[in-house]
């Protein structure tokens, strides 16, 4: 082994021995970077698997886990089944069922036992019972009605008053207590459920007449009733109660109108059912038939419409039941198909009101006859039991089964089925006992159907894409189609590519191609610090300066898409006729010379604006926007005007040019350039004449431009937004482009050039198809940006979720959505989780065309290597 | 794919070169329109650009400037009195033109139905329930328009501000002025001294009795800690409960003293009062101790017109806002931005060199190393907002809430940690602005010539020695320009924030005088949210117009200095390598 150290001639020890300090900073630092590095790379995935795992339990199938049986062997005559109203409390601890006959059954839900048996209306048996929510009306062989209110109702019991025994079994669960359930809750309290019912005095509605079928609504306050009467009449009134004060006495007076059922029909309808606010009545038969009534004006009800509910005209209907809003209606029959009807308002309806009841959404069939139903009070979702023994759990909008449950022992005698207060148990309660099924399904409204496709919600005339999270009414159901968000997303982004594109890539061909080198210097970076322009500056000046002040000048606006390339070319003729030695004398005042065309562009706007707007809008052109009078020449115009210019100049540059160059092969200079002003003014006056025979056409064939690309003007639209953003991705853009130029290798350049060729030549011949990929990623990174940007939308789109090309019209993108809904949903909702998945859509989006760019861009610069 | 089929084939021998170099050729191939159009192009970009910087600096320059009062009065007789703030062309509807003298109605008709305006200021709130008025110039009556010399502008503390004249000026009871100049030169001995009390006062309020109620709540809190330890039936609760009887007692005497010396202080200041007239002859009595800034703005030299000017810049960079935020100052925003983006420029940093030299100097280059970077080029092109929504659910969310419930139990349900604020702000840009650091800290790791670190090889350095003496100090400039850019970027970003933190109004500062000083869980106010709120959430949105201005101005005026020195150190970087060997 050498000696760690020997003398060297320098007469110092050299240390041959790496210090073991250093080797050891060596390998710390060698892990920490290595660890620290790969965890970095690791959080960054994290934002992806994070937003996947938020969004994804949306999708979720359902968890349904049980049944438990609590034993009960209460047996229901055969006309009692199925239950009229069969409810369990928000804690799932007791029951209460309510028979045809008017008896009130309330269980204990751990053990089964009864807890109260009792008739509602003492002696009187109802002809027919009905309930909406906790509120309830009868309808007796003696002409009146009488309604009440059936509730739990929580009280907390005080300590002492529990006893012993009782507070012992309380640790096992609930326990009968005082003709209710009590429960310790977790912070200790004693609390007592009951069951407390309400009846209000009867009220006579017909004399002499038995009252045979009845239903309940609330509007507003007060409760109105429809009965149907032995004698075929009708009756809906409204029931106003007041306190007599002296007598302590409850007075009900009725007040509403009678309506005799159309003769023609045999039998009293089986099926008596008013809608939410009582503005509608619907009588139905067990053979189908189905009539709407009006029922706004109580003394003047008419017959709507007639519909046949039955699918093939077979079988006999069984069920007719609300949703909850009481809009929709379920309908079953004995062969087990089950359909939801809505109202809808198409514009060609024979109704006099205008609506029209239709079927709205097929169900998925249940085996046997549909026979018990539970509809749930939060959401669309809903219950039907088959006399089987199959329960189906549905949820109507999506159309989704979510469940289908088979239990043999309820085989034929499903006395009731009921939906737990919040949506997370099911009950059904047949000769064996209660069956208590625990629902998981924290998202029964989402599916990919309902987030990409399109869904019929209620009231809607069709299926559609909306996208609507709240609503001021309680029944609301929110409605979270993405495809409405995306579609603004894409609509803003491609207005904003359409102007920001051109100019970004031009801008960079001239600054990199033909621009002095000096002046290239204080240009690029100027644009390129344009790039860290904050956004909100830019939504904020498109919001509240660009907006109101386009809004008067909307046609010079537009004509500046024509004027302005017009006189830049304009221009550039006017430079030609300058002689060759001139020319290059004045080549620093060719800049100025443009921004002066510019300005003359923006002058002429004005003029052709103002002369637009008087010959093809008549005189305001958002009045002509909004209504449909007046040719739609001028909004063909507007589309086929630059259109037109484009085929105007590649005609010339394919034939017309080439044409002339022969000609002219050996004309001077000066007359080539004279005939080249001649040709180019000819040019133009040919393309205006040629979008207006266009448009003119299309107009004779009776297309309206209106209602398509343009429509009804807003001040914050698409044109505003595509302006501004168009504006906040030019400097990336026109960086990555000026790069991509850049990037050609000056050889290429030089040798073009060398080779007696313009500048024009090798930009368009060997600089472009070399760069031309990353022109592409350029683009790419472009759209990116557009997709993603917040705050100019959310200032300046007005944020409605449409889905219209108009260009004079807002929308709402993802991400504005996000921005404005988010900090009010609250957390792991459906709303919360939708907007996470709002978030990943975009994700994804920006994702996808960012690889695109990155693959091309990493092909385009192994090429530009090799050249 | 330079495809050239008019190049001959070389084996043959060439034709004959025909010289093509007519006049007409030369003229199409120069392509004199296609220049036209490319560069056309570029100018509309500088014009746009140039147009709009100039636009929010002139507009944010502008708006402290003291302009003169003027009072028009309308044919009927009303006067309106403020300042003009903009002015614009319409169309007058039939019904305004009746009853209008000929005269007046003749300058519309001439001009083919089209009208000047003007939008006038005209304060008074209070007694008008208008904060401008439009008044159209065929309405004036001739000679209407007039500059009164001893027209004030008041801004006030509440309710906005206030244009009349000087009437009288009260002590207590007592008139001791009467007439403009007298009121006038009174309200200026007085009005620095009430002034005086009043920053007293303010200070009183906030800060001793902050002092107070923050220490009640401490005492509070310790008693909520021992009940959630030991439940409320405890020995241990019982006597924490009844230890903070005492000192919550004293604290309770210290507080009324406090609010007693404040009442004092404000039964001194209410007696100064000056009674103004307003242009319509009304007369408002306007507390002395309101009254922020006061001018007879037509009386104003060049001297107080910039004194003004600049007292105005003063209290826009270092108050707080009032009326709203549409007036008063922004420092809470200045503060709040500069601390978000400091914290995030201290974690963004170390993180992203990490990241940077183990990609470039340790990871083995191969597939892997390729797709961690086309991941990091990805990063930087996905939309902040996601970010956003990644540092609400994730950072707020699920870290704060784990956070609240380890260490801020006694506060639950209320938040500490579980909701935005200027930390997880500063994180969520942190993670946004990772990927600019990472490629300019790689870029400037790259620029270090090879045979630098092959010397320090050579010369028996480790790996890391290298990376350390060598390699880093040869790439700060190029890490600290990534810093800066990454700041820059920072500073400017709003959408992900409106999710994790920035608010209109933050009641405290994320620093204070209490342990710890530094209160990352605080909720902070921000710059650019600040203009999208005034811009767009504001009820009196045309008079927080110029605050908007302002804002935005100091906002880009911050942002491109960010980046002039982020550009200019990489300038320095980029000359200082070309020297070196490579």
């Amino acid at each position: 082994m050498e000696p760690n150290s020997r003398t060297t001639y320098s007469g110092r020890t050299r240390e041959r021995k790496t210090k073991p300090a250093v080797l050891l900073a060596n390998r710390v630092a060698a892990s920490v970077i290595t660890v620290g590095g790969i965890s970095t790379v690791l959080a960054v995935t994290l934002v992806c698997v994070f937003l996947v795992s938020v969004a994804i339990p949306i999708f979720f199938p359902s968890k349904i886990s049980g049944p438990e049986l609590y034993r009960n062997e209460t047996s229901l005559a055969d006309e009692d089944i199925p239950l009229k109203r069969m409810m369990v409390n928000e804690y799932q601890t007791m029951s209460v069922s309510v028979t045809r006959s008017g008896e009130l059954i309330v269980s204990h839900l751990r053990d089964g036992a009864n807890i109260l048996r009792r008739t509602l209306f003492g002696e009187r048996v109802p002809n027919d019972l009905r309930f909406v929510g906790d509120v309830f009306v009868g309808g007796f062989s003696d002409g009146t009605i009488q309604t009440g209110e059936l509730t739990f109702n929580t009280e907390y019991v005080q300590p002492e008053e529990v006893p012993s025994d009782i507070r012992a079994a309380l640790d096992e669960g609930s326990v009968i207590f005082r003709k209710g359930v009590l429960e310790r809750t977790r912070e200790n309290q004693f609390r007592l459920q009951i069951v407390s019912v309400d009846i209000n005095e009867p009220a006579e509605l017909e004399p002499g007449a038995s009252i045979e079928r009845v239903d309940i609504s609330m509007k507003l306050a007060s409760p109105v009733i429809a009965a149907v009467s032995s004698s075929g009449t009708l009756h809906i009134k409204e029931i106003s109660s007041r306190y007599n004060m002296m007598t302590g006495q409850t007075i009900v007076e009725l007040f509403g109108g009678s309506f005799s059922i159309p003769s023609g029909k045999d039998k009293l309808p089986q099926f008596v059912r008013l809608a939410g606010l009582g503005d509608n009545v619907f009588l139905a038969w067990t053979d189908g038939q189905l009539i709407r009534i009006d029922a706004r004006r109580a003394d003047n009800m008419a017959v709507m419409e007639e519909v046949n509910l039955l699918a093939h005209d077979q079988g006999e209907i069984t069920l007719i039941e609300f949703l909850v809003g009481k809009t929709s209606l379920v309908v079953g029959d004995d062969q087990g198909n089950v359909s939801v009807w809505f109202r809808v308002k198409p514009e060609n309806a024979q109704t006099v009101d205008g609506a029209k009841l239709i079927r709205a959404h097929e169900l998925e069939p249940i085996p046997g006859k549909v026979s018990a139903f539970s509809a749930s009070g939060l959401s669309r979702q809903i219950a039907v039991a088959d006399d089987r023994g199959t329960i189906h759990l549905y949820y109507i909008t999506n159309r989704r089964t979510l469940g289908r449950l088979t239990e043999s022992t309820l085989a034929g005698t499903v006395y009731g089925v009921t939906l737990s207060p919040k949506d997370d148990g099911l009950f059904a309660w047949g000769p064996n006992g209660y069956h208590k099924w625990d629902l998981d399904i924290p998202h029964p409204e989402i599916n990919l159907q309902q987030v990409f496709g399109k869904v019929w919600y209620e009231g809607y005339n069709g299926p559609e894409h909306v996208w609507q999270s709240s609503s001021g009414t309680d029944d609301f159901e929110p409605k979270y189609g993405l495809i409405p968000l995306i579609f603004g997303t894409i609509k803003a982004t491609i207005y904003s590519l359409l102007f920001g594109v051109p100019l970004a890539i031009l801008a960079a061909l001239y600054t990199s191609e033909i621009m002095h080198p000096s002046l290239r210097a204080k240009v690029k970076p100027t644009i390129e610090m344009m790039a860290s322009l904050p956004s909100v500056v830019l939504g904020f000046l498109a919001a509240l300066v660009i907006a109101p002040a386009v809004e008067d000048h909307v046609p010079a606006l537009l004509a500046t898409l024509v004027t302005i390339p017009f006189a830049l070319l304009l221009g550039a003729h006017l430079w030609q006729l300058l002689s060759h030695d001139l020319a290059t004398k004045l080549k620093h005042f060719r800049i100025p010379a443009m921004l002066l065309s510019l300005w003359v562009g923006l002058k002429l706007a004005g003029g052709l604006g103002a002369w637009m707007e008087h010959y093809f809008f008549l005189e305001d052109i958002k009045l002509w926007l909004s209504t449909r009078e007046g040719s739609g020449t001028g909004g063909w115009m507007i589309l086929l005007m630059p259109l037109s210019g484009i085929f105007v100049i590649y005609a010339n540059g394919r034939w017309i040019t080439p044409l002339l160059k022969r000609r002219f092969a050996t004309a001077s200079r000066m007359h080539y350039v004279c005939v080249d002003l001649i040709r180019f003014m000819i040019s133009t006056l040919l393309a205006f004449l040629l979008a207006w025979l266009v448009s003119s056409l299309l107009v004779v064939a009776g297309l309206d431009p209106r209602g398509s690309y343009i429509d009804t003007y807003v001040q914050r639209n698409a044109l505003i937004v595509g302006f501004i953003m168009g504006f906040a991705i030019i400097p990336i853009i026109y960086t990555l482009c000026e790069d991509a130029l850049g990037a050609v290798p000056e050889s290429l350049r030089s040798a073009s050039l060398g080779a007696g060729a313009t500048p024009w030549q090798t930009a368009t011949r060997i600089i472009i198809p070399t760069a031309a990929s990353g022109f592409f990623s350029a683009v790419m990174i472009g759209f990116g940006r557009a997709v993603g940007e917040t705050m100019i939308v959310l200032m300046a789109a007005g944020n409605t979720a449409l889905m219209e090309w108009n260009m004079f019209n807002g929308f709402r993108t993802l991400s504005a959505n996000i921005a404005v809904e988010l900090p009010e949903a609250v957390k792991d909702s459906t709303h919360y989780r939708m907007l996470y998945l709002a978030a990943l859509t975009l994700f994804v989006m920006t994702f996808v065309l960012n690889s695109l760019a990155e693959t091309v861009r990493q092909r385009f610069r192994k090429r530009a290597f090799e050249l | 794919m330079m495809d050239s089929p008019e190049i001959p084939p070389s084996s043959t021998t060439p034709p004959a070169r025909r010289r093509v170099s007519s006049p007409t050729s030369s003229v199409i191939s120069r392509a004199e329109p296609a220049l036209w159009f490319t560069g056309g192009a570029m100018v509309l970009c500088m014009v746009m650009i140039l147009t709009l910087l100039g636009f929010v600096f002139y507009n944010g320059a502008r708006t402290f400037w003291p302009v003169p009062i003027v009072e028009v009065t309308l044919h009927d007789g009303t006067k309106h009195m403020g300042e003009v703030t903009r002015r614009s062309v319409f169309i007058p509807s039939e019904e305004r033109l009746e009853g209008i003298p000929d005269a007046s109605r003749k300058m519309v008709e001439d001009a083919e139905g089209l009208a000047n305006r003007k939008l006038i200021r005209t304060g008074n709130f209070r007694l008008t329930g208008e904060h401008f008025n439009w008044v159209a110039d065929f309405e004036t009556a001739p000679d209407g328009v007039a500059e009164p010399e001893w027209a004030v502008l008041l801004e006030r503390l509440t309710w906005g501000r206030f244009y009349g004249f000087p009437v009288s000026f009260k002590i207590g009871d007592e008139i001791v002025a009467e007439g403009p100049q007298a009121t006038w030169t009174q309200f200026n001995n007085y009005h620095e001294e009430v002034r005086k009390r009043w920053h007293r006062r303010k200070a009183l309020e906030k800060k001793d009795i902050g002092k107070i109620n923050h220490a009640m709540e401490k005492l509070r809190l310790n008693v909520r800690e021992v009940e959630l330890a030991e439940g409320k039936d405890s020995e241990a609760y019982q006597q924490a409960a009844a230890a903070i009887v005492e000192p919550m007692d004293v604290l309770q005497t210290k507080y009324d003293t406090l609010v007693k010396e404040i009442q004092a202080l404000d039964q001194e200041n209410d007696r100064f009062v000056m009674t103004l007239r307003t242009a319509s002859g009304q007369e408002a009595d306007i507390k002395v101790a309101d009254v922020v800034r006061a001018y007879p703005a037509n009386r104003l030299g060049l001297g107080e017109k910039v004194s003004i000017y600049l007292s105005r810049w003063a209290e826009f960079l270092t108050d707080e806002p009032r009326e709203a935020n549409s007036e008063g100052g922004v420092w809470p925003a200045i503060f709040g931005t500069v601390m978000m983006t400091l914290i995030m420029a201290l974690l963004v940093s170390p993180i992203g060199v990490l990241s940077a030299l183990y990609l470039r100097e340790y990871a083995k280059a191969g597939p892997l190393v390729s797709t961690v970077r086309i991941a990091i080029n990805n990063l930087a092109g996905v939309p902040s907002i996601v970010f956003g929504v990644f540092g609400l659910g994730f950072f707020c969310y699920i870290l704060g809430g784990s956070i609240d419930e380890v260490f801020f139990a006694e506060k639950l349900p209320a938040p500490t940690y579980g909701t935005g604020g200027i930390l997880w702000a500063a994180l969520t840009l942190a993670l946004l602005t990772l990927p600019v650091v990472i490629v300019a800290t790689e870029e400037a790791l790259a620029a270090v010539p090879n045979s630098m670190r092959e010397g320090s090889y050579a010369c028996g350095a480790s790996k890391w020695q290298t990376i350390k003496r060598i390699v880093l100090p040869r790439a700060m400039p190029g890490v600290m320009t990534g810093m800066i850019l990454a700041m820059a970027r920072g500073a400017g970003e709003v959408a992900p924030l409106m999710l994790v933190g920035a608010v209109k109004l933050a009641p405290e500062l994320p620093f204070d005088s209490f342990a710890p000083f530094f209160h990352l869980e605080r909720s902070f106010m921000h710059l650019g949210f600040h203009i999208y709120d005034l811009g767009f959430q504001s009820q009196n949105s045309e008079a927080a117009k110029p605050m908007v201005y302002t804002t935005t101005f100091l906002l880009i005026t911050i942002i491109f200095l960010l980046n002039i020195l982020g550009i200019g150190i990489r300038a320095r970087l980029k000359n200082k390598f070309k020297g070196s060997a490579v």
